[in-house]
């Protein structure tokens, strides 16, 4: 049984940076972050946990990213800035 | 759930737990149909639906996404499940059955839940909804294996399509404990739902990145566009609520109005004719008429909600209320409470933050209510007799007025008693789909029946007893009318007698009226309200809609002119030309810009301040909401009564 679809070719970004520093379009993996415990905790239930693989599909205020499982599936979470600035993404760039 | 309560003990009590937007409601609509009911569990601000069906009674829990977070859907999830909280009208008692709905199209996290559930070694059931849509998106869940790997029934279903329902009842017969339980550790557990997943799932071919999807996010959530998007759609929703509601609101007018002539005609004068005639149906009417708006508003927003717009319509207000100490989370209820502050301070539910939630709610019935529409349509005609347009901005500015209040009442609470950090906006954005009606139906029904059982026991409790305030002690008529109606009879012209009749009855009721235990209030406080401008006439109108604003404009009626039909022309010119004890006229320009202020920002209504403390957790937030809105509505009246006078 398939069950890995590849990665879409992520575009030139830097390995470990804020996940505002991504561009539109941008693969990576959710490395770490530095939430505050309640942040934290809601945002892992929803489904941004380490090494969850994500897709950014919008920048700025909110930032909206797509979360993928290894079928491609997944949901699509907005996160406000001051979210956004404290979640690190590692890429493959 | 009538068969709920009374067959309970034969019913075999399952719990169905899910994350948000998992269609466990619709699942929970195609199980039981109309056999629920909507109750709250006590002590939360937290609702579930109870409903029987076949053998089951389901208790449909509110969305959680774990059960060990800090949340309150978390909380009363695991409340429920361990037997220490139930809906009102039901006895606490462990479900002897978990139904867990998962989202096909989003089940590794999913089943990073559902393996939480089962590792509580309970007898359990998976619905994996929406697997028509997985299907559609290239991805096959094989349902043996998944049920091999968790140990316990599986059922895969459309909840929306209905026809999985039979299915559903017997994987929940069958339920049973996980024979190994996942680990209750939260990243063994991840680990373990990404093994699941790998070992049940399939792709047929290449995922694509739903560049519809990301367009429409990104024109939805755009710093201008988004809000472009974000006025239509709400211009829409209330163009159809006033336009479309306005006919049934009508007939529901015509139906009490009816009734009570009924009553009038068939029952003997006395004491009982007019309790029922002016106290019950004036009453309760004038209230169960708002319930059109209230079902096409909670129909229309549970549409909307079903596209998947309002959760990228929040991120769009947040960034407008933020600075005002308010989350985008605060938008549906300060939108609801533009029908009535009732359903709008029951939706501030949904906002996560407490200080947000207790922001939301003290700010909410600043909005312009429909019960402040006739007191705004009867002051913009004494203000603008001549003048249509100047009617229109004036009745708008009320509006704005309004929203300015609330936004910055909100902010001198974040300021002060709500002190606190923010907590930042993350909110799951569900896909795009054609919402369910059905399940919009039944939401706006169950809307409908709260504020109809409402109506039916508090509103119509202070009727009763504001038409006695308002109609005891009785009292011999006066002097002049006696004399009137002693002209009238020795008249022969028709015409005359008619004008005589009217002048005496208008003299009685006004006369009745002073000296009625309202009026005699009226005149004890009438000092209180003086710096506003205010006579006795205008200080019993304003005490009698203490508990009902639109109270206001029928009891004026009442007084000046002698009956409450204020669809008359005729009576909103006696009201325009109406005069005080001392000859001024009662509705001079600085009073009734004065009225006007004080009807926008004050607290009259006690159906809200009762909602309040259910919903903020105690009566000091009521207080506290009737406080500061009496206040900020006398101070600013008065300012604005004596820089006009």
């Amino acid at each position: 049984m398939r069950t890995a679809v590849p990665p879409a070719k992520p575009h030139a970004c830097p390995r470990v940076v804020p996940l505002t520093q991504l561009p539109r379009g941008c693969c990576g993996v959710v490395a770490e972050s530095a939430f505050d415990a309640d942040d934290a905790e809601q945002l892992r239930c929803m489904g941004l946990r380490p090494s969850a693989e994500i897709r950014v599909c919008r920048m700025g205020e909110p930032c909206i990213v797509a979360l993928r499982d290894g079928c491609g599936l997944g949901c699509r979470i907005g996160l406000s800035r001051k979210l956004a600035e404290r979640l690190m993404v590692a890429t493959a760039g | 759930m009538a068969r709920a309560s009374s067959e309970g003990g034969s019913l075999r009590p399952v719990a169905m737990l899910g994350n948000p937007n998992v269609g466990k409601t619709t699942l929970f609509n195609a199980l039981c149909g109309l056999r629920q009911k909507a109750a709250n569990f006590p002590g939360t601000t937290q609702e579930a639906h109870v409903g029987a069906a076949d053998g089951l009674r389901l208790v449909d829990l509110p969305g959680a996404y774990t059960l060990g977070g800090s949340s309150s859907e978390s909380e009363v999830c695991r409340s429920v499940i361990e037997g220490r909280l139930a809906p009102l009208g039901m006895d606490p008692a462990e479900p002897e059955t978990l139904l867990v709905v998962a989202d096909a199209t989003n089940l590794l996290r999913n089943l990073v839940f559902v393996g939480e559930v089962l590792a509580l070694g309970r007898p359990t059931a998976v619905a994996v909804n929406l697997i028509d849509m997985a299907k559609r998106r290239g991805v096959h869940v094989d349902r043996e294996r998944l049920e091999e790997r968790l140990g316990c029934p599986v059922v895969l279903c459309n909840a929306r399509g209905g026809e999985c329902v039979g299915e559903v009842r017997a994987a929940v017969s069958r339920a049973r404990v996980a024979s190994v339980l996942p680990p209750a550790e939260i990243g063994a557990r991840e680990r373990w739902a990404e093994e699941v997943y790998a070992d049940v799932a399939s792709a047929r071919g290449e995922a694509n990145h739903d560049s519809l999807t990301d367009r429409l996010d990104r024109a939805f959530t755009h710093p201008v566009l988004g809000v472009i998007w974000f006025i239509a759609v709400m211009t829409g929703l209330f163009w159809v609520i006033f336009r479309l509601a306005a006919y049934p609101m009508d007939w529901i007018d015509a139906v009490f109005t009816h009734l009570g002539g009924l009553v009038e005609s068939a029952m003997p004068a006395g004491v009982l004719r007019d309790l029922l005639a002016n106290g019950v149906i004036a009453g309760v009417g004038a209230t169960v008429v708002f319930v059109p708006q209230i079902f096409l508003l909670f129909l229309l927003i549970s549409l909307l909600e079903g596209t998947g717009y309002l959760a990228r319509a929040a991120f769009v207000v947040d960034r407008l209320l933020r600075p005002f100490g308010l989350s985008g989370h605060a938008f549906v209820p300060l939108l609801s409470s533009h029908a009535c502050a009732l359903p709008g301070i029951m939706a501030a539910r949904a906002v996560p933050d407490r200080r947000d939630r207790l922001a939301t709610i003290l700010a909410a019935p600043f909005m312009s209510c429909t019960a402040r529409i006739p007191v705004y349509v009867l002051l913009t005609t004494l203000l603008f007799p001549e003048s249509p347009a100047m009617q229109a901005v004036a009745f708008t500015s009320c509006y704005v007025i309004g929203v300015v209040a609330g936004l910055l009442s909100a902010l001198v609470a974040r300021r002060t008693i709500l002190r606190g950090r923010s907590r930042p906006m993350a909110l799951e954005l569900p896909s795009y789909r054609v919402p369910d009606v059905r399940t919009a139906l039944m939401t706006a029904w169950d809307r409908g029946l709260v504020f109809l059982r409402k109506a039916g026991t508090l509103i119509l409790g202070f009727s009763v007893v504001l038409w006695w305030l308002g109609s005891y002690p009785l009292v011999d008529p006066p002097a002049e009318a006696v004399a009137l109606r002693t002209q009238g009879e020795l008249n022969a012209d028709e015409g005359e007698v008619a004008a005589l009749l009217e002048e005496a009855d208008r003299l009685e009721a006004s006369h009745a009226a002073e000296h009625s235990f309202l009026g005699q209030i009226g005149s004890f406080v009438q000092p209180v309200f003086a710096p506003l401008g205010y006579d006795r006439q205008l200080t019993v109108g304003v005490l009698a809609s203490f508990a009902a604003r639109e109270v206001f404009v029928s009891t004026m009626a009442v007084q000046v002119v002698g009956r409450d039909d204020t669809g008359d022309e005729g009576v909103f010119e006696a009201l325009a030309s109406a005069e005080r004890d001392n000859g001024r006229p009662i509705f001079d320009r600085a009073t009734s810009w004065s009225l006007l202020v004080y009807y926008v920002l004050a607290m009259q209504c006690i159906p809200t301040l009762v909602v309040t403390a259910r919903e903020a957790g105690g009566a000091k937030w009521a207080f506290l909401q009737l406080a500061w809105m009496s206040g900020l509505a006398y101070v600013c009246a008065m300012v604005v009564y004596q820089v006009m006078r």
